[in-house]
């Protein structure tokens, strides 16, 4: 039995599978912001009473959490000082010396998490080549403990310049720190949390990570407290931003690493599901209430990126490249001063919500403009849990087509229409502009909205095929539930690439391979679930962006030099769309992922049997001005083999899946629905 | 038919995601640091009648730049002299309505059965453009012929062909060609994908749509944009300020504005400004209109798309001949030092018609520092950066330390790249204490920078401004501190440089110190919050000194 948990902003889900081939059983409860686990432990506790599971038969639950982030967005954080070289106090607070955005005056990047006064220079500094330019001051460095002691600092930070290749300084002075601060103290150093150069994104990451260990760290004490006492005896695992998991004891280290893990681990669901169905380049469309995530995937792997921000601090982890846009059901459409229907990026949330939700919302959103097209049941949604007033839906919007001079039906269908066009431009941002072509992928759709906007964006963008998942509102716990445990490791090289330079490469590997094995020891990874995949960084010299290729360390030097160069230039073109095969190429870095593979459960499969009929017919426009006699099926009537031609609607607890005319829709025997988009020009 | 307000809303994204990936197309596939990681660039979509319709991410410098790029070369072609696959290029600011030498835009139109539909242009800032010094931006030059190569709008592909002799000519006059031609590349290249999109946009939408639609994107930009003018209070509003110096002859050089806003017209009329100078922080008209749209939009409307439609209330005038709108052969390489002068003199004039929104004078220039030199190990380098200052109070926070300000907001480089790739090392990056000015919301702290050219000698070249005039506060807030360039000796002794230092040896050993301004407080400081005035104290930005003789000698006891 494996149990999945994704926190998100309004809902905590729960996905558990017996392994027994059996369906997913799946809770879904309000979150409880204040203490998150309240609800984890609430909703566990109902779910083994209500299906008479036992506690001890679970074998593993992961989980994937934002109250990192929401403590940092907040500041009820750890209280952080930091010890840096002479002459570079502000670092932390100039940064990159420019404005979120060129056309803001009034928007300002977050104030350090570091107040000025707790930011303190000792003498030291050492040059690129690791030459000590100015020697460490140790009695600097006490005297600056004895000032620490006295401000009752959680943690404190030590970042030197050019540590990430000569730590000894960073370690040293962590050392000194230690006897000089309460034992409550923690001390970190920059290159232990990411040693990598790019001297501000290095600091700023270790001091978000000092920052959160207090409160995760407490808030993961209070959880496996709570999990124990429910007779779970199994290890609670972390979802990381990467999409893998992590022990508790590695995440009270790197708390960082799981800020960013709920799209990630939605991913990181969709990853299994089409894998296993055969689709191994999709780009994924996760529509929630206020957003659209969307990535994408190619031959079966995700990409990875590791600039990302984390409450407007730049954060450098392992990350899914998830792109995300404001527009989502709760998206509020509105007219801009121009005279131009705009949709998003305010949302009216869950509460008040859309105005059919009958609780307090009078704008109209995209799930009015969906109620009033017909897409959406007018009656109730959720199962049946949340009454709808679709008069509701036709006041406002019919409100906003007197303003824009349309009929009401055009107004709702601009409404979805330009909704998707943001969400269509989200997804061209991943593709079109690096080098990849939506026609050669598959929609994977989930989130509760998904399905309903999955044509109108796929035939934008030229995709032919869509895939929904059997419960796309669970996906990200589902997700969590079946990752492996992960962890990157990477060393700074910047050295040209030539088979001179391998030694160097092959030097760094051993030091990082160590690392890895005694990663695999800490989280007791047996020998044969062991993986690991080498890459390095690279560019052409003076460029400032990397691309990532994978590094065949068996090779011979002249081999493995010629190999990645023959990759980098490929990678070039496709990314850039041209090579320069002439100039010389510089290895940036050199990275390793390892992955303890944990066991999961297989996914259900279903039975075909004989093909369900709808329920009942609604009238729904698709486009145009004509409304047509649509069939509305249950989602449970349909099994495997099964096709349906469109139009047809199709109803399940979290989510409405929308047929357009004249596409096929088909189910597989893991319960998918697989969509086939005719192609049309508008 | 005109359009409604959905479609014109759905065929502007589309527009808009064709210039994104024009935009990122042509950061990723350039050579220059300046387009690749400055990202000094634009991309712009036009209509058949030359206007622009859907502007990429884009420098705000170069707007104005866009906007006038295919009038000229329509004026000068004409349209029936245009054919499919046929693309021009143009960088002069006299001819071309470009703003400095070193902006090469390149406009191609699209078509549709033998009918002109659209144009795609781009405009980038090339690491070189010939001229007398290494980068076309150097001081010291008193004509723009000295600056680098003029290219009038030109045809540099005919029906598809490549006007070889064309490209030749340019790379010949060009420092690195190699390179260059790796821009003038992905210049090219970013044009051909803009118009493949285009033609695949007609094929879904029809050209007669495409013009409808248009004509609906430009028109709701002009009526939005009025209606944010509408919403300052109408009156004439006079503003004063003086620029330091050209670098060569000319000192506290002024420039005088009016301006007059009636309903939902604005006009700015800068009589009484100074002639243009002998340097080269000259701005020509292109460069005047960015200014003033700039300032518009960050004030009244930040999230307004930018096209033609912007221009509809607008009404520029200044005298010919002078410093913002300088006449053929003035020099205009740093008109950016100028350009950013012309938005605090935008914003001093509109105080008092906008005070909520208003902010206090910034670093109000693009301080830059330029390194040129052979290393130890005896490779040649040019290294240059620009640097952020302090941002001018607002009128319920205090402004911005350390940070660029209005048409700039270029990142600084790492310091362990700088210090890995080239053979300097930056001694201090920090805030300098005391250069905001006080205020109820105090202006931001300035930035100081210092750099040791290791183990050899060092060719450096400053723009400096606001170093002898300070950037002001408003409504009783005080102004904040200026610049200055130095160098400093072994034993600590410093040497202060000109504003405008060009090609000053230094070294080997010495450290170049750079100091950008600060900027302006807001309100009284006898206003200011007790508490802030604590943490003033608090944090170490602002001396005892400096906080008794502004909030008083009892600031920490109330």
């Amino acid at each position: 039995m494996y149990i999945g948990i994704d926190v998100g902003g309004t809902f905590t889900d729960i996905a558990l599978n017996r392994d027994d081939g059996s369906n997913i059983v799946l809770h879904k409860l309000p979150t409880t912001p204040d203490a998150p686990e309240r609800a984890i432990i609430s909703g566990l506790r109902e779910m083994l009473e209500e299906h008479g599971l036992a506690a001890a038969a679970v074998r593993r639950i992961a989980h994937g959490t934002t109250v990192g982030t929401n403590a940092l967005i907040q500041r009820r954080c750890g209280k952080v000082a930091v010890v840096t070289s002479q002459g570079f106090r502000d670092l932390l607070e100039i940064g990159r010396q420019t404005r979120p955005r060129v056309y803001d005056m009034h928007l300002d990047f977050p104030a350090p998490l570091v107040d000025r006064h707790l930011r303190i220079e000792v003498p030291q500094r050492r040059l690129a080549d690791g030459t000590a330019r100015i020697a460490l001051d140790e009695e600097a460095v006490r005297r600056a403990g004895a000032t620490l002691a006295a401000e009752a600092v959680d943690c404190v930070v030590v970042c030197f310049l050019h540590s990430y290749a000569y730590p000894e300084d960073e370690n040293r002075t962590a050392a000194i720190l230690r006897q000089a601060l309460p034992a409550g103290v923690r001390v970190l150093t920059s290159a232990s949390v990411y040693p990598e150069f790019r001297e501000y994104e290095r600091f700023s990451t270790a001091v978000l990570n000092a920052a959160l260990i207090t409160t995760l760290t407490s808030y993961l004490e209070r959880l496996t407290d709570g999990v124990a006492a429910l007779g779970i005896t199994a290890e609670v695992k972390i979802s990381q931003s990467s999409g893998g998991l992590m022990s508790v004891k590695m995440a009270r280290e790197l708390p960082v690493r799981a800020s960013l893990s709920g799209p990630a681990a939605g991913v990181q669901g969709a990853l299994r599901r089409a894998t296993e169905a055969g689709f191994l380049n999709i780009i994924t469309l996760d529509v929630g209430g206020t957003s659209a995530d969307v990535a994408l995937l190619r031959g079966g792997r995700p990409v990875e990126v590791s600039e990302r921000d984390l409450a407007g601090f730049p954060v450098r982890i392992p990350a899914m490249d998830v792109n995300a846009v404001g527009a989502g059901g709760g998206s509020i459409a509105w007219i801009d001063r121009s005279g131009l229907l705009k949709v998003g990026p305010q949302s009216a949330g869950a509460v008040p919500g859309p105005a059919c939700y009958n609780l307090g919302g009078t704008e109209a959103t995209v799930t009015d403009a969906n109620v009033f097209l017909g897409r959406l049941n007018a009656e109730a949604l959720l199962g049946g849990k949340m009454p709808i007033r679709s008069d509701l839906s036709a006041a406002c919007i019919d409100s906003l087509a007197r303003k824009l001079g349309v009929t009401t039906d055009a107004a709702a269908l601009g409404i979805v229409n330009v909704a998707c066009a943001r969400m269509v431009k989200a997804i061209r941002a991943i593709s079109v502009e690096r080098g990849h072509s939506p026609r050669d992928f598959v929609l994977f759709v989930y989130g509760g909205a998904g399905p309903l906007h999955a044509t109108d964006v796929a035939r934008d963008l030229g995709i032919g095929r869509i895939v929904v998942p059997p419960n796309p509102g669970i996906l990200c716990a589902e997700g969590a539930m079946n990752a492996p445990l992960s962890v990157e490791f990477v060393r700074t090289i910047l050295a040209p690439l030539d088979a001179g330079n391998a030694g160097v490469l092959r030097e760094a590997s051993a030091v990082l391979g160590r690392q890895v094995e005694e990663w695999f020891a800490r989280e007791e990874v047996p020998a044969a679930q062991r993986r690991t995949a080498w890459t390095v960084g690279a560019r052409y010299v003076g460029q400032n962006y990397e691309l990532t290729l994978p590094l065949e360390l068996s090779l011979d030097d002249r081999a493995m030099a010629a190999d990645m160069a023959e990759k980098f230039h490929a990678a070039h073109e496709t990314s850039y769309g041209f090579a320069a095969r002439s100039e010389p190429i510089q290895i940036v870095n050199l990275a390793v992922k390892a992955l303890g593979m944990l066991e999961i459960a297989d996914l259900p499969q279903f039975e075909p049997a004989e093909p369900g009929l709808p329920r009942e017919l609604r009238e729904t426009l698709f486009a145009g001005t004509t409304r047509v006699s649509t069939p509305v099926f249950d989602r449970e009537a349909l099994t495997p083999g099964h096709v349906i031609v469109g139009p047809a609607i199709i109803e399940q607890m979290d989510t409405t899946v929308l047929v357009f005319p004249g596409d096929s829709c088909a189910v597989d025997r893991w319960g998918n629905l697989v969509i086939d988009v005719r192609e049309t020009v508008r | 038919m005109s359009m409604t307000g959905i479609d014109a809303e759905l065929l502007r994204n589309a527009m808009s995601s064709i210039a994104d990936e024009m935009y990122i197309a042509l950061m990723k596939s350039s050579y220059s640091t300046n387009i690749k990681e400055r990202r000094d660039h634009s991309t712009a979509l036009f209509d058949a009648r030359g206007r622009v319709v859907v502007q990429g991410e884009s420098m705000p410098l170069h707007l104005a730049s866009m906007l006038g790029l295919v009038e000229v070369v329509l004026e000068k072609f004409g349209c029936d002299a245009l054919k499919p696959g046929d693309m021009f290029l143009s960088n002069d600011p006299y001819v071309g309505r470009g703003s400095h030498l070193p902006d090469v835009a390149m406009a191609a139109p699209v078509f549709r059965d033998g009918e002109l539909v659209m144009f795609v242009c781009n405009i980038a800032h090339h690491a070189d453009i010939g001229g007398m010094a290494p980068g076309s931006m150097a001081g010291g030059m008193t004509e723009i012929y000295q600056e680098g190569l003029r290219i009038p709008p030109i045809r540099l592909f005919d029906a598809g062909r490549l006007q070889q002799g064309v490209m030749d000519l340019i790379l010949l006059n060009v420092r690195v060609p190699e390179e260059r031609l790796g821009d003038y590349n992905a210049q090219i290249a970013a044009n051909q994908l803009g118009v493949r999109r285009c033609e695949a946009l007609i094929d879904r939408w029809g050209k007669e749509r495409i013009a409808e639609g248009c004509d609906e994107i430009v028109a709701a930009v002009a009526r939005r944009f009025r209606a944010a003018i509408a919403e300052l209070k109408d009156g004439a509003y006079e503003f004063e300020d003086i620029v330091d110096d050209d670098g060569l002859s000319r000192r506290n050089i002024r420039i005088r504005l009016r301006i007059t806003v009636r309903g939902e017209e604005i006009e700015f009329d800068f009589d009484g400004t100074d002639p243009q100078v002998e340097g080269n922080n000259n701005v020509t008209m292109a460069g005047l209109q960015a200014a003033c749209l700039y300032s518009l939009k960050v004030l009244l409307d930040p999230e307004c798309p930018q096209n033609h439609g912007l221009l509809d209330p607008v009404t520029i005038r200044a005298p010919a001949g002078s410093v913002v709108n300088a006449s053929f052969p003035a020099a205009s390489a740093a008109r950016a030092q100028t350009g950013q002068r012309i938005v605090d003199v935008i914003f001093g004039a509109l105080a008092p018609a906008c005070p909520d929104r208003i902010i206090a004078a910034g670093n109000g220039a693009n301080t830059s520092a330029a390194f040129f030199g052979k290393a130890p190990d005896g490779r040649y380098y040019v290294y240059l950066e620009t640097l952020g200052g302090g941002a001018g109070g607002r009128a319920y926070k205090d402004g911005t330390d350390g940070v660029q300000v209005h048409m700039t907001n270029t990142s600084n480089l790492p310091i362990e790249a700088l210090e890995t790739e080239y053979p300097l090392m930056v001694e201090r990056y920090e805030l300098v204490p005391d250069t905001g000015g006080a205020g109820r919301f105090r202006g931001g702290l300035s930035i100081r920078r210092d750099y040791r050219a290791l183990g050899h000698a060092t060719t450096f070249s400053g723009q400096g401004e606001r170093f002898v005039n300070p950037p002001w506060g408003l409504f009783g807030g005080q102004p904040g501190g200026t610049g200055r360039f130095a160098v400093i000796g072994d034993d600590g002794t410093e040497t202060r440089l000109a504003n405008k230092p060009s090609a000053l040896r230094v070294g080997p050993d010495a450290v170049i110190s750079v100091v950008t301004p600060g900027a302006g407080g807001y309100g009284p400081p006898s206003d200011r919050d007790p508490l802030a005035v604590a943490d003033d104290a608090r944090s170490g930005k602002f001396s005892e000194g400096y906080l008794v003789q502004h909030y008083g000698s009892d600031y920490s006891s109330s």
